[in-house]
C-alpha cells in the first residue's frame, strides 16, 4: 500500500463507529483487539481491496469511519465468522461488519442483493408470484408420479397439522425444478409427515445479508406465523 | 509437639527449595511428593534460560541434598487426607500409597524394568517413550527407588501371572503386599508448592496437535531436545526419523485466550523458553537450520533476559509479529499462512511447529484446596497475599500463579522466612544431628589400606572381572584387606565397611564403585561412623569410567579397573587427617537499605530472634515505595511502607542507623566488621543488601519533550497527580503514553519489567477519574506478565488503544506548536497524529552507582548494567557468590514491591540459615601457602575468584601471601598458578598427584 | 437459510411452538434409526467425495456434531472407503465465499478470489464430487470449479441420498 497522509487523531476526533461498538454492541469486544493478525491470516477476504478484519478493526479504532463505510470490502467479507472461531479476544467482526452494511444508505448497497430481500419482504426472494410455485410443485409432482414405484409421491402444501414443515429454496421452483423430487423421495420414503405452504414458503432469506435486522426479522417472523398457522411440529429447510 | 517441624507439599523446584531453607535453618520437614521421585517439571527440562544451564545439572545437586539431610522426611507417594488445628499445631493425616518396592532394599540395578514385559507410555517423556510397569521415573531421581504402577502392573491385576521382578531382584526388594499406610504428623505450619500442568493444545484444532504430524507442546519438545529424553538428545521427527531443519514456534497457546482456551492470563515463561528452545535447537542440528518464533509481545522482562532476546536475534532466530489462524498439513511438513511485517499474506513450509503451552494450576489443585480449606483464585490457582494463603499455610512457585524458576525460588525461600518467623521459638526443637564417634588418632601409625570393590549389581560386574580386580588389590603394599560387594551403598554393605575398618583396624580406606559426584559424602561418611578421620578416603570410578566405557572389551577394562585402583591405592596412603574446619557465627545481621525491601528483610530476621542493624544513606525510612501510588494487597504502597517503618523503628531487635554509609568491611561469612560513615563499627554474621535503584530521568534521544513542555511528564510524576487527585486530571482530553522510555535501547539494554504494568494501573485510574479522556498508548512490546495480564485486558477494555512502534521508527514529539505525537502504525502502514493534553513518558528504573561500590566492599559482583549479581541467575537467585551476602530489592533488578518484598523475605531465609547455627562447615581441604616460599608476586590474588589470598606482612618473612581459610574453597586455582610452589591444597599436594600418575602407569608408589 | 432462522429465532426473540430441526440432523438419525436405507454399492467406479461443511451451519450454528453428520451421511451413502476429508474442516473449515449475499452483490472477481483456498483444498482432495449442502456454497463451488478448472462436481446432499436409497 503507498504511504498515505497522516491520520489525524486530535480530542475533537469523534469516532461515530467506534462509540456504536464500544456502547451499543460491546459483546463485539472491539476495544480487546491485541493486533495479533490470527484474524487477518486466517481470513479468504484478506489482501481484497487491500484490507483485512486486523486493518478493519484498526481504521474503526482510529475514527476512518468514511474509509470504511465506502468500502466495497464490508460486502466481499461473507460474515463467515472465522475470523472470530479462533481470535483470542473472542471479537466479532461479522457483527460489526453486519452493522456497517446497515449504516450504509439502501441505494449504495449492492442493487442485486438489496432486491433480493425488498422481493423476500413481498413474496419470496426472486419474486415469482406464490401461485406458481404451487403451480411447479404440482407440475413436477406430476412428472415424477411417472416413475415406477413412486406412483404415490406426495408433496403436500398447506396440509394443515402435518409434523413437519418443509420450506424450500427459491432457486429450485425457479431454476432447477427438478431438484425437488430427490428430498421429496427421501421423505416419502421415510414415511414422515410434512407439508409446504403456499406462502412465505422460500428458504432464501438475503435480508439476513443487508444489515437491517427489522427486515430480516419481519420475514421471519411472517415465516412463523405460517407454520404456527399450520400446527407443524418441526420446522425444517433444505439445509 | 510439631511447632518445630514444617509440612511442605510438592517435591518439585519450588518445595525442595523451601525445604532445604528450612532444613538449614532448624526445622525439621515433611517433604510430600505425589509421585515416586522428587524434581517436578524442572528435571523434565533439557537447558534453562538464560544461562543455558544443564537444567538436571543444576537440580540435581539440591534433590541429593534433600535425600541426604537428616532433618527432612521425604514422603513420596503420598497424599494428604485431613488437616485440623491452626498455626503452630496443625495434625495432617497422611496416605502413603504403596511402591511395592521396599524402599530400604532396592538398589536400582534396574534389573527388575529389564525384565518386566508390560511397556506403558512414560509419562516423564509426555508419551513420546515407553516404560515399564516397573520403573524409576528418570535416571537421577531421588529417591533412586524402583516402583511399580499399579495401573499396569499384571501381577497386581492378576497375581500370579508374571512376577519377573521379583525372580530377578538380587535384593529382594519386590513387595507384591505392600499396602497403603495412614500416618499423621504434627507440624507447625505448611507450604504449599503443588505446581502446575501444562495447557492440553488438543481442543485448539486449529493448531492441529494430535491431528497434523510434526506439531507438538514445547514440553514435549523440551524431553526431545533432552539427553535423557526419548531420542537420547537427537533431534529429530519422532514420526519419520528425519532432521527438521526449519521449526516455527507458536506463543500463546493457553495463553491470553478468552475465547476457546479461556485462559486470560499470560504463562510468563513461554517467550523465553521458546527463544531458548530455538537457540538450543541450533545447537543440536548440524547443518542448516532455521527457526522462527510467531508472537503477539516478545515478553523478555526478566534478568538477562533482553540480552537473552537480542543474542537470539543475532544468532538468527527469526521473529515474527503475527499469529497463525490454522497450522495446515504440506508435503512432507506443515504450512503456515500468516500476515508478515510488511502486511503482506505469506505463505511458508516448516518441518514443525512447536506449540508454546502455558501453565495450569495442577489437576490436584482443587481437592488439595478442598483438603486445606486453602482458597483458589478466579483462575484455579491458590490465593496468596506476601505467600500466606491462610494463617499458617503458605504458597510459593507456580501454584499461586504463572512465574519462572527464579522467582519461584525466591518465593520458595520467602515461605520458609515466613514459617520461621511464625515458628522462631521453636527453632531448633526437632531438628536432629548426626553424631560420630571420636575420630581415631592413626597419625603414628603405619597405613593400614582396605579396599572394597563395588560389582554395581551388573553395572561394573558385567565387564569388569571384579574377582580379578580384588585379587590384585589384596597383592599391593599396606592394603590389609580387599573384599567385594553387590551394592556398596546399600545400608548393609554399608554396615559391614563400619565392622571391618574396626575389625581390621583400617587407617586408609578405597572404594572402587561409582561416582564420587553422587556417592562420596555417603562414603566419608562411613568412614566418620567408624571413627576415621574422612579425608582418608579415594574413591575409583570404575563405573562411569570404565565399565561403562568399554563395555565390549572385558579383558582391557578389568585391566583399567586395576591401573584405577592402584591410582587411588598410591594416593590415599599418602593422606593425611584433616579437621573438619568450622566458622564461629556472629549471629547478627547487617541490613544495608531502608527501603522496602530493606525493612521487610530486617523485620523478618528481627522477627526470627535475630540482633539486626539497618543502615539507611537518608534520613528517612521507605525509599522508592514513599512516591508510587499504586497498591499492594489492598494497601496504598505509601501505607504500607510506613507501616513497616513504624515497625522496624520501633522494634527492640532492630538498631536503625540513618543518615550513614558504609565506609570499610573486613571479614567474611560469620564474622564481618562493618565500618560507618560515623565511625561506628558492626559486626555480624551476614549482611542483606537493599540499595535500590533510581527512575530513569528522560534526556537525549529519549526526552521526547520532556523539560521543553509542561504536558511531557513521567509516570512518577502522573503517581503525584493521581495521588493528590489533581483537577488537572478531569480536565484532560486526549492522554498519549510512550513505553520504553529508558529501557531496551543501547545505554540500558535491559526491561524495567515494570512500567507497562504501572501504566495500566495509570490508565485505569485516569478513566476512573475521566471516563471521556482518551487513552493512546506506544509500545514496543506490552509486558503485563502473568496475571497481571487483566490489568491489560482491563485497560483496553476501558478504551485505551494500543499502538506498536519499532525501535527504527520512534515515536516523534513536536512541541513548538503545541503538543504533537506522531507514530507510524504497523498496521495500516501510514503516520498518526496525535494531539494530545498530556503526554507520558513510561521511563524505566537506573541501576544506582553507589551499588558497584558498595558491592566492592563485600568482594560481590555487579552485572555490566550495575545491578547486583547473584551467585545463580537461576537456583540462587538472592545470594551473592560471597557466602554469608545476600541481596533483595531494586538493586537486583527492577521489579514489583510485591517482588521485592517476596525477595526481602527469601534474603532472610537465606540469611538465616547462616545464622541458625553457632558454627558453620567450612572447605576443610584449603590452599595453604608455605611463607619460606612466597615472593609476594600476588598472581594468587589476581587469580582467586573468591578473594581469599591476599598480600601481608607476616614476621618474620616479610609481604607475602596469605589465604583466608574461610574464603578459601579449596578449587587449587592458586596452587596451579603459583611459580615457586608455595601454595598447595591440602592433601592434594605434589605427591600425591604424582603418586596417581604412577600409578596410571601400573607403578607403585610406595 | 438455515442460520438466518436459527439465529433470528434467537436474536428476536420471536415466541413459537415448533421446534427448528437441520435437515442434516434428521438424515443422520434416520440412517442410524433405520428408517432411511441406503446402501453406497451404486458407487462402483469409486467416485471420491469430498464435503463443504457450510459455516452458517456448521461454525455459526450446530457446530462439530453437525458436521460429523454430515460425514456419516456421506459415508453412508457413498461407501467410507470413498469419502476424502478436507483440512480444516468442520467448524475450522474455510469459507467459500458464496455468503453474506456475494453471489447477488456483484464483483465476480473478488468473489472468485476469495475462494481460492477453497477451490484449492477441494481440488488437492482429488474428489469428483463434493458434497454442498447450503445454497450458497453449492452456486459457489459450481462457479469455483468453472473459474478454475476444476474437476471436482458440486452436487446436493439429497442426490447422493436418492442414488443410495434402497426400499
Amino acid at each position: 500500500m503507498a504511504e498515505m497522509a497522516p491520520l489525524l487523531i486530535t480530542p475533537e476526533t469523534r469516532p461515530k463507529l467506534r462509540e456504536i461498538f464500544e456502547k451499543e454492541l460491546s459483546f463485539v469486544n472491539l476495544d480487546l483487539c491485541l493486533t495479533c493478525g490470527m484474524c487477518a491470516s486466517g481470513c479468504p477476504a484478506s489482501g481484497i481491496d487491500g484490507l483485512d478484519p486486523r486493518k478493519f478493526l484498526r481504521l474503526i479504532m482510529f475514527g476512518a469511519d468514511e474509509k470504511i463505510l465506502s468500502s466495497q470490502w464490508i460486502w466481499v467479507c461473507t460474515l463467515c465468522d472465522r475470523c472470530r472461531y479462533v481470535c483470542p479476544m473472542n471479537i466479532n467482526i461479522a457483527r460489526m461488519v453486519y452493522r456497517i452494511r446497515g449504516m450504509v444508505p439502501k441505494e449504495k448497497r449492492p442493487p442485486n442483493l438489496q432486491r433480493s430481500c425488498e422481493l423476500q419482504k413481498k413474496t419470496n426472494s426472486t419474486g415469482i408470484p406464490n401461485e406458481d410455485f404451487v403451480w411447479v410443485v404440482n407440475d413436477v409432482l406430476e412428472e415424477a408420479r411417472q416413475e415406477p414405484g413412486w406412483e404415490d409421491l406426495k408433496a403436500p402444501i398447506d396440509k394443515k397439522g402435518a409434523e413437519y414443515y418443509l420450506n424450500q429454496n427459491a432457486k429450485e421452483p425457479t431454476v432447477e425444478p427438478e431438484e425437488m423430487v430427490h428430498l421429496w423421495k427421501i421423505l416419502h420414503v421415510v414415511g414422515i409427515d410434512w407439508t409446504y405452504s403456499s406462502k412465505w414458503w422460500d428458504g432464501a432469506n438475503y435480508c439476513l445479508f443487508t444489515g437491517d435486522p427489522e427486515d430480516w426479522e419481519y420475514t421471519l417472523r411472517k415465516q412463523v406465523e405460517t407454520i404456527e398457522e399450520l400446527g407443524c411440529k418441526y420446522y425444517i429447510n433444505t439445509e | 509437639m510439631g511447632a518445630g517441624s514444617v509440612l511442605v507439599v510438592g517435591g518439585g523446584i519450588a518445595g525442595v527449595q523451601a525445604a532445604l531453607d528450612l532444613a538449614a535453618g532448624g526445622f525439621y520437614v515433611h517433604l510430600l511428593e505425589r509421585g515416586p521421585a522428587i524434581g517436578g517439571v524442572m528435571a523434565q527440562l533439557d537447558k534453562t534460560f538464560p544461562t543455558n544451564d544443564c537444567s538436571m545439572c543444576i537440580l540435581s545437586p539440591k534433590l541429593v541434598e534433600v535425600g541426604r539431610d537428616l532433618n527432612i522426611n521425604l514422603l513420596t507417594l503420598s497424599e494428604i487426607l485431613e488437616v485440623s488445628g491452626e498455626p503452630g499445631n496443625f495434625k495432617v493425616r497422611i496416605r502413603k500409597n504403596p511402591r511395592y518396592v521396599d524402599e530400604s532394599k532396592c538398589i536400582a540395578c534396574g534389573q527388575c524394568a529389564e525384565k518386566c514385559p508390560k511397556k506403558v507410555p512414560n509419562e516423564f517423556d509426555r508419551g513420546l517413550s515407553q516404560r515399564k510397569a516397573i520403573y524409576l521415573l528418570y535416571p537421577q531421581a531421588v529417591p533412586l527407588k524402583y516402583a511399580i504402577d499399579p495401573r499396569h502392573c499384571i501381577w497386581l491385576k492378576k497375581p500370579g501371572r508374571c512376577g519377573f521382578c521379583a525372580k530377578v531382584c538380587p535384593a529382594g526388594a519386590i513387595n507384591f503386599e505392600d499396602q497403603p499406610q495412614e500416618l499423621e504428623l504434627e507440624v507447625g505450619a505448611i507450604i504449599l508448592a503443588p505446581g502446575f500442568e501444562t495447557y492440553d493444545p488438543t481442543p485448539l484444532e486449529n493448531f492441529g496437535y494430535r491431528r497434523l504430524p510434526y506439531v507438538m507442546t514445547a514440553h514435549e519438545f523440551e524431553r526431545l531436545l533432552s539427553a535423557s529424553g526419548p531420542t537420547r538428545g537427537e533431534l529429530i521427527r519422532l514420526s519419520d526419523g528425519r532432521i527438521p531443519r526449519k521449526i516455527a514456534w507458536i506463543q500463546c497457546v493457553g495463553s491470553r485466550d478468552i475465547n476457546r482456551a479461556k485462559v486470560p492470563y499470560c504463562s510468563s515463561v513461554c517467550c523465553m523458553y521458546a527463544l531458548k528452545q530455538a537457540l538450543i535447537a541450533k545447537e543440536h542440528i548440524k547443518g542448516p537450520f532455521e527457526a522462527a518464533i510467531f508472537y503477539m509481545d516478545m515478553r523478555t522482562m526478566g534478568k538477562g533476559f533482553e540480552a537473552y532476546l537480542e543474542r537470539a536475534r543475532r544468532e538468527g532466530v527469526r521473529l515474527l509479529r503475527s499469529r497463525v489462524h490454522t497450522i495446515l498439513p504440506a508435503e512432507e511438513g506443515l504450512l503456515l499462512h500468516y500476515v508478515d511485517e510488511k502486511g503482506n499474506l505469506k505463505d511458508e513450509s516448516f518441518d514443525m511447529v512447536v506449540l508454546s503451552v502455558g501453565l495450569k494450576p495442577h489437576p490436584t489443585l482443587p481437592s488439595l484446596s478442598q483438603v486445606l480449606s486453602a482458597p483458589q483464585d478466579e483462575f484455579g490457582f491458590l490465593e496468596t497475599r506476601l505467600l500466606e494463603n491462610r494463617p499458617g499455610v503458605f504458597v510459593c512457585g507456580v501454584g499461586a500463579g504463572p512465574k519462572d524458576i527464579p522467582e519461584t525460588v525466591v518465593e520458595a525461600s520467602a515461605a520458609a522466612a515466613r514459617v520461621e518467623n511464625l515458628l522462631a521459638e521453636a527453632r531448633h526443637t526437632e531438628t536432629r544431628e548426626k553424631t560420630y564417634p571420636p575420630e581415631r588418632f592413626v597419625f603414628p601409625e603405619a597405613p593400614r589400606i582396605g579396599v572394597f570393590i563395588c560389582h554395581c549389581g551388573i553395572n561394573i560386574a558385567s565387564v569388569v572381572d571384579v574377582e580379578a580386580v580384588t585379587t590384585f588389590a589384596r597383592e599391593l603394599p599396606d592394603v590389609v584387606y580387599a573384599g567385594h560387594n553387590l551394592f556398596t551403598c546399600a545400608q548393609d554393605t554399608i554396615n559391614r565397611i563400619v565392622a571391618t575398618i574396626k575389625e581390621r583396624q583400617l587407617n586408609r580406606v578405597v572404594i572402587a564403585a561409582c561416582t564420587p559426584r553422587t556417592h562420596e559424602p555417603l562414603f566419608q561418611e562411613t568412614l566418620r561412623a567408624a571413627g576415621l578421620n574422612p579425608f582418608l578416603f579415594e574413591m575409583a570410578n570404575i563405573r562411569d569410567q570404565d565399565s561403562w566405557v568399554h563395555p565390549d572389551d572385558p579383558e582391557r577394562a578389568t585391566q583399567k579397573a586395576k591401573e584405577l585402583v592402584l591410582m587411588a591405592v598410591n594416593r590415599v596412603r599418602l593422606k593425611r587427617p584433616v579437621p573438619l574446619a568450622t566458622i564461629k557465627v556472629r549471629r547478627a545481621a547487617l541490613v544495608v537499605g531502608g527501603g522496602l525491601s530493606g525493612m521487610q528483610a530486617a523485620l523478618s530476621l528481627a522477627n526470627q530472634g535475630f540482633e539486626v542493624a539497618l543502615v539507611e544513606k537518608s534520613q528517612e525510612l521507605g525509599g522508592f515505595a514513599r512516591r508510587l501510588f499504586r497498591e499492594v494487597y489492598g494497601k496504598p504502597l505509601k501505607v504500607l511502607a510506613e507501616e513497616l517503618a513504624a515497625k522496624v523503628a520501633s522494634h527492640p531487635r532492630i538498631d536503625v542507623r540513618l543518615g550513614v554509609t558504609i565506609s570499610n568491611v573486613e571479614g567474611s561469612v560469620g564474622n564481618f566488621r562493618t565500618t560507618l560513615s560515623d565511625g561506628n563499627v558492626i559486626e555480624h554474621g551476614v549482611v542483606i543488601i537493599a540499595t535500590g535503584a533510581r527512575p530513569y530521568l528522560p534526556q537525549g534521544r529519549f526526552a521526547f519533550g520532556y523539560g521543553e513542555d509542561k504536558r511531557v511528564k513521567t509516570l512518577l510524576e502522573i503517581d503525584e497527580l493521581l495521588e493528590r487527585k489533581d483537577p488537572l486530571l478531569k480536565e484532560l482530553r486526549q492522554a498519549v503514553f510512550i513505553q520504553c522510555v529508558g529501557s531496551r535501547n543501547e545505554e540500558h539494554p535491559y526491561c524495567s519489567r515494570v512500567c507497562c504494568t504501572h501504566t495500566m494501573e495509570q490508565i485505569i485510574k485516569l478513566k476512573e477519574i475521566n471516563p471521556e479522556l482518551e487513552i493512546f498508548v506506544l509500545y514496543r512490546d506490552i509486558r503485563t506478565f502473568g496475571k497481571k495480564e487483566i490489568l491489560y485486558q482491563k485497560a483496553r477494555e476501558l478504551g485505551a488503544v494500543f499502538i506498536r512502534y519499532t525501535p527504527e521508527r520512534m515515536p516523534q514529539v513536536e512541541t513548538k506548536e503545541g503538543l504533537k505525537v506522531l507514530v507510524f502504525d504497523e498496521i495500516l502502514k501510514r503516520d498518526l497524529v496525535f494531539e494530545p493534553n498530556l503526554l507520558i513518558l513510561a521511563n524505566g528504573i537506573v541501576p544506582d552507582a553507589a551499588s558497584r561500590e558498595l558491592a566492592q566492599f563485600y568482594k560481590c559482583a555487579t552485572t555490566s548494567e550495575g545491578f547486583m549479581l547473584e551467585a545463580h541467575l537461576k537456583l540462587r537467585p538472592v545470594d551473592f557468590a560471597t557466602e554469608g551476602v545476600f541481596m533483595a530489592g531494586l538493586c537486583h533488578y527492577p521489579k514489583f514491591a510485591e517482588e521485592s518484598l517476596s525477595q526481602a523475605l527469601a534474603a532472610a531465609a537465606r540469611a538465616a540459615t547462616v545464622l541458625a547455627k553457632e558454627d558453620l562447615p567450612a572447605e576443610s581441604l584449603v590452599a595453604q601457602v608455605d611463607p619460606r616460599r612466597c615472593t609476594a608476586c600476588g598472581q594468587c590474588v589476581a587469580l582467586c575468584p573468591y578473594h581469599a589470598p591476599s598480600l601481608e606482612e607476616v614476621r618474620p618473612f616479610g609481604l607475602v601471601s596469605v589465604i583466608n581459610p574461610s574464603l578459601c574453597k579449596g578449587c587449587g586455582n592458586c596452587a596451579a598458578a603459583c611459580r615457586c610452589g608455595a601454595i598447595q591444597v591440602k592433601n592434594l599436594e605434589e605427591e600425591p598427584v604424582l603418586a596417581a600418575v604412577e600409578g596410571s602407569f601400573g607403578r607403585i608408589w610406595y | 437459510m438455515f442460520y438466518a432462522v436459527l439465529e433470528g429465532l434467537r436474536r428476536f426473540k420471536i415466541p413459537h411452538s415448533f421446534k427448528f430441526v437441520s435437515i442434516i440432523t434428521l438424515y443422520a438419525r434416520w440412517i442410524r434409526e433405520g428408517r432411511l436405507k441406503v446402501d453406497p454399492s451404486w458407487n462402483k467406479e469409486g467416485l471420491k467425495v469430498t464435503v463443504q461443511d457450510p459455516c452458517k451451519l456448521v461454525r455459526q450454528g450446530l457446530g462439530d456434531q453437525v458436521a460429523e453428520d454430515l460425514r456419516f451421511v456421506i459415508k453412508a451413502v457413498v461407501g467410507e472407503e470413498n469419502f476424502v476429508d478436507v483440512y480444516p474442516n468442520m467448524s475450522n473449515n474455510y469459507c467459500c465465499g458464496g455468503g453474506g449475499g456475494s453471489i447477488q452483490a456483484g464483483f465476480r472477481e473478488k468473489r472468485m478470489r476469495f475462494g481460492r483456498y477453497k477451490f484449492e483444498q477441494v481440488a488437492k482432495t482429488g474428489a469428483d464430487i463434493v458434497v454442498t449442502p447450503c445454497h450458497n456454497c453449492h452456486t459457489q463451488l459450481i462457479d469455483l470449479g468453472t473459474y478454475y478448472k476444476g474437476k471436482f462436481k458440486a452436487v446436493h446432499l439429497w442426490n447422493l441420498i436418492t442414488k443410495a436409497l434402497v426400499r
